[in-house]
C-alpha cells in the first residue's frame, strides 16, 4: 500500500477529506445565449456535476461529522434522508464551510443506474444522417470498446489514433465563434509559426528520402540508408512545398491539425464551381464518431454508466422472457404546443429528453398526456416510455433516446407496480383463494422427524 | 369584447374569468382546486340540457354578456359547437388551462439538461421569467466591430431602448471599449439620419408586425384607429 511508505500522520492526512477532495472541473461550456439577454437560471442543476458528491454514515451525521475540518450544522443536514453534500470550500476566510445539498446530482446518478443501459458513442459520419430513423435502429457501440476509448496515448501514436480519440490539445474548430477563434489565432498559433516551418521541414526531408529510396529501387541500385537531414531542407525547397500546400486544402487541414492536433471536422460541402481553377479539392470524411458534433468535454461515458451492452433479454418470473427492457415512467416536463412549434419534452430518470421521431403513437395528436397539463394529476403528468440509448453529446450533456413502450410491456409493469391486473395478479388471486384441507396447512408446519432414521430413509417401511 | 374579436379569443378571455370567479366562490386552497372541478363530459351522446355542459353553457353565456350582445348567428354558431362538433369547447377549455399553466413554467428544456425537483419549483422558474445581463461579451464572442456596422439597423436596434435612448453597459453586458464603440456607432447612424432618433427602424417594425399573428394586429378599419 502506498500509504504505508510515509508516516503515521502523513497517511491519516493522505486519507483525509481535506487531501482526497479533488479540485472542481471547469462548468459546462456556455451557449451562445451567454452573450444575449435570454432568461436563464444561476441556480439550476449544471449537466454534470463538477464537484464530488460526499456523504457519511447515519451515526457520524447526527453529530455533523462530515468527515471536515468542522462538524457541519445540524439543521440543514440531517433533515434529508439522502446524505449528500458537494464542498464548495473545505475553509473560507469566514471561517465556515461552504456546503451545498448534492442530491440533484447523486439521485440522477441513480436513478441513470437503474435504466440499465450503456452509453454509446455517436455513430461515425459515414454518408447517413445520425437522426435519421434508419440510422436509429443501427446497433450501437459501447464508449468503453477498446478501439475508441483511447485516453494513455503516447505522443508519437497521436496521428494514427487521431479517428479513434475523443481528447485532444487542439479546439474543435467548427465550435467555435469568430471572436474566439480569432483570439485563439493571435494567441495560440501565431506564435508558433516557426515550430510548424520545423515542422513542414522534416516532414519534407521524410518525403525527400522517401523518393530517393524510390528511386534507388527503381533502377535497381544499393538502398541508401543515411536519411534526409531537416536541416539541411532549404527555404526554396519550403516555400515551394508551401504553394502546393496552399492548393491542397486536405493536405493543408492534415498537416495543421497535426501539428495543433485539433479536433477532426467534417468537411463541408463545397461547390466546386466557385473554387480557383487548379486548387485541388479531395476532401476525405473522418471517421471519428466526434467529427460532426464535436468531442465531449467529459469522458464520452460522463462516468454514468460503465455497461458494455444492454444486448440482454428480460425474464419474468410468470411471463418468461420479455421482448423487450422494461419501461420507464417519463415525466411530461411540457406538453406540445403546436402554436408556438415546441414540442414535448420528456424527463427520464432526470434528463431532459424528447419523444421518439418519426411516425410513433407519441407523435399522434391527441388529448393524451403529451398535450396538455392536467392539474388533476398528483405529481405531475407521466407516459411510459422505452429507453433505447443514451449518448453523451459535444457539451457534457446526456441525450437519451425513448421509444413508445409497446402495450404488453407496459401493462407487465404496471402489474409489477401494483396499478394494473392482468395473469399474474389473477394467477396469484386463485392460489390465494384456493381451499386449504386441514391436512395441507398440518403438513405445511409439521416439524420433519430429522431425528429417527425413518426421517432420512432408512428405516422400514411401514 | 370589441365587436371585431374572434369568437375563439372570446371564449379563451371569459373562460379564464369563469375559472377565476369559481376558485374565488369555493374558496379552496389551491387555484388548482378550480381547474379540477371543471365538468368534463365524456359521453358525447349525452348532450341534453340536464348534462354538465348545460351549466358550462351558462357561464359562457353569462361571461359573453358582460362584454356585448351575442348576434342570432353567434349565438347559434356556439350552440352548434355545443350539440354538433362536442369536443370543441373541452378541448378550448384544455388549452386554455394548459397554457395558464404553461405561464408558470417559462423555462424552455433542452434536451440532455438534467433536472431536480428544485428545478421544477415555483422559485426557480420564475428566475427564467426575468432577462439577465449577458454574462458574455456578445461584440468579442462574434468578433465584429461595431463601428463598422452601424448602418446594420437591426444591429443598431439591439442596443436601444424603445425610445431610442443607447443601453447602458449594465444591460448590454459589453466592456467598455464595445460600448464605447458600440455608441459611437448607434450616435454615427443617428446622426447620418439612418436611423430614427425615437423609436426602432421602420423595417424592424414592419417584420415585428408580419411575425404577429393576425389576431393581435388590428386592420385599418377597426374602432380604435378610427377615434
Amino acid at each position: 500500500m502506498a500509504t504505508r511508505s510515509v508516516s503515521p500522520g502523513g497517511a491519516l492526512l493522505r486519507a483525509s477529506r481535506m487531501f482526497s477532495l479533488p479540485n472542481a472541473i471547469p462548468p459546462p461550456p456556455g451557449d451562445a445565449a451567454a452573450g444575449t439577454n435570454h432568461t436563464r437560471s444561476d441556480t439550476m442543476t449544471l449537466s454534470f456535476p463538477t464537484h464530488q458528491v460526499i456523504t457519511t454514515l447515519n451515526s457520524s451525521r447526527k453529530a455533523g461529522d462530515w468527515g471536515l475540518k468542522r462538524p457541519l450544522p445540524l439543521k440543514s443536514t440531517t433533515k434529508s434522508s439522502n446524505p449528500m453534500l458537494r464542498i464548495k470550500a473545505i475553509d473560507t476566510i469566514e471561517q465556515i464551510t461552504d456546503f451545498t445539498s448534492a442530491t440533484d446530482h447523486g439521485i440522477t446518478l441513480r436513478k441513470f443506474q437503474e435504466l440499465g443501459i450503456p452509453i454509446t458513442a455517436r455513430r461515425p459520419a459515414d454518408g447517413s444522417k445520425d437522426s435519421s430513423p434508419a440510422a436509429l435502429n443501427l446497433p450501437q457501440k459501447s464508449v468503453f470498446e477498446s478501439d475508441i476509448d483511447k485516453t494513455d496515448i503516447p505522443p508519437k501514436q497521436r496521428v494514427d489514433t487521431v479517428d479513434r480519440r475523443w481528447k485532444f490539445t487542439g479546439p474543435w474548430l467548427a465550435g467555435m465563434t469568430q471572436g474566439e477563434f480569432d483570439k485563439w489565432l493571435v494567441k495560440e498559433v501565431r506564435p508558433r509559426r516557426r515550430a510548424f516551418r520545423r515542422f513542414l521541414k522534416t516532414k519534407i526531408a521524410k518525403d525527400m528520402h522517401t523518393a530517393a529510396m524510390q528511386s534507388a529501387l527503381d533502377k535497381g541500385e544499393q538502398l541508401q540508408a543515411d536519411p534526409v537531414d531537416a536541416e539541411s531542407v532549404t527555404d526554396d525547397q519550403l516555400i515551394d512545398y508551401l504553394r502546393m500546400l496552399r492548393h491542397n486544402n486536405q493536405d493543408l487541414y492534415d498537416m495543421v491539425g497535426r501539428f495543433l492536433d485539433l479536433a477532426p471536422i467534417r468537411p463541408p460541402s463545397l461547390d466546386t464551381s466557385s473554387l480557383q481553377p487548379g486548387s485541388k479539392v479531395d476532401l476525405r470524411e473522418p471517421s471519428n464518431p466526434y467529427a460532426e458534433h464535436g468531442p465531449p468535454v467529459t469522458h464520452p461515458s460522463a462516468g454514468l454508466s460503465y455497461l458494455r451492452t444492454s444486448m440482454y433479454m428480460e425474464n419474468h418470473p410468470i411471463y418468461g422472457p420479455q421482448k423487450d427492457h422494461a419501461p420507464v415512467q417519463a415525466r411530461v416536463l411540457t406538453p406540445r404546443r403546436p402554436a408556438q412549434a415546441r414540442p414535448a419534452m420528456l424527463g427520464v430518470a432526470g434528463f431532459v429528453a424528447t419523444t421518439p421521431l418519426g411516425d410513433t403513437v407519441s407523435n399522434i395528436r391527441s388529448t393524451s398526456l403529451l398535450d396538455k397539463v392536467d392539474p388533476s394529476i398528483v405529481g405531475g403528468g407521466k407516459v411510459w416510455m422505452r429507453v433505447q440509448k443514451a449518448s453523451v453529446d459535444s457539451e457534457g450533456r446526456m441525450v437519451v433516446t425513448l421509444l413508445d413502450a409497446s402495450l404488453e410491456s407496459k401493462l407487465v409493469a404496471q402489474e409489477l407496480l401494483g396499478e394494473a391486473a392482468c395473469l399474474g395478479v389473477q394467477r396469484a388471486a386463485e392460489a390465494r383463494a384456493k381451499p386449504e384441507s386441514a391436512t395441507d396447512i398440518r403438513k405445511r408446519y409439521s416439524a420433519p422427524t430429522m431425528s429417527s432414521a425413518k426421517g432420512y430413509g432408512f428405516g422400514p417401511s411401514e | 369584447m370589441s365587436c371585431r374579436q374572434s369568437l375563439t379569443a372570446a371564449l379563451r378571455q371569459c373562460q379564464s374569468g369563469v375559472s377565476q370567479q369559481q376558485w374565488r366562490a369555493l374558496s379552496t386552497s389551491a387555484p388548482v382546486a378550480a381547474v379540477r372541478h371543471i365538468p368534463v363530459s365524456t359521453n358525447r351522446a349525452k348532450r341534453t340540457r340536464s348534462s354538465p355542459n348545460e351549466s358550462l353553457l351558462g357561464l359562457l353565456t353569462e361571461g359573453l354578456d358582460r362584454g356585448s350582445q351575442l348576434t342570432p348567428q353567434q349565438e347559434s354558431e356556439m350552440m352548434e359547437q355545443q350539440n354538433g362538433r362536442g369536443g370543441v369547447v373541452r378541448d378550448l377549455r384544455i388549452s386554455a388551462t394548459t397554457d395558464s399553466y404553461m405561464k408558470q413554467m417559462p423555462r424552455r428544456w433542452r434536451t440532455g439538461e438534467v433536472y431536480a425537483p428544485k428545478d421544477l419549483s415555483a422559485t426557480e422558474m420564475s428566475k427564467w421569467r426575468t432577462a439577465r445581463k449577458p454574462k458574455q461579451d456578445i461584440v468579442d464572442m462574434l468578433g465584429i466591430n461595431p463601428l463598422d456596422n452601424y448602418r446594420n439597423f437591426s444591429l443598431v436596434s439591439e442596443f436601444i431602448t424603445p425610445m431610442g435612448r443607447i443601453k447602458h453597459s449594465l444591460e448590454t453586458g459589453l466592456r467598455p471599449v464595445n460600448q464605447r464603440k458600440m455608441a459611437k456607432a448607434i450616435r454615427r447612424a443617428i446622426g447620418m439620419g439612418l436611423h430614427p432618433s425615437v423609436h426602432r427602424h421602420p423595417e424592424i417594425m414592419r417584420f415585428s408586425k408580419a411575425s404577429l399573428p393576425q389576431s393581435a394586429v388590428p386592420s385599418a378599419s377597426s374602432q380604435q384607429n378610427r377615434l
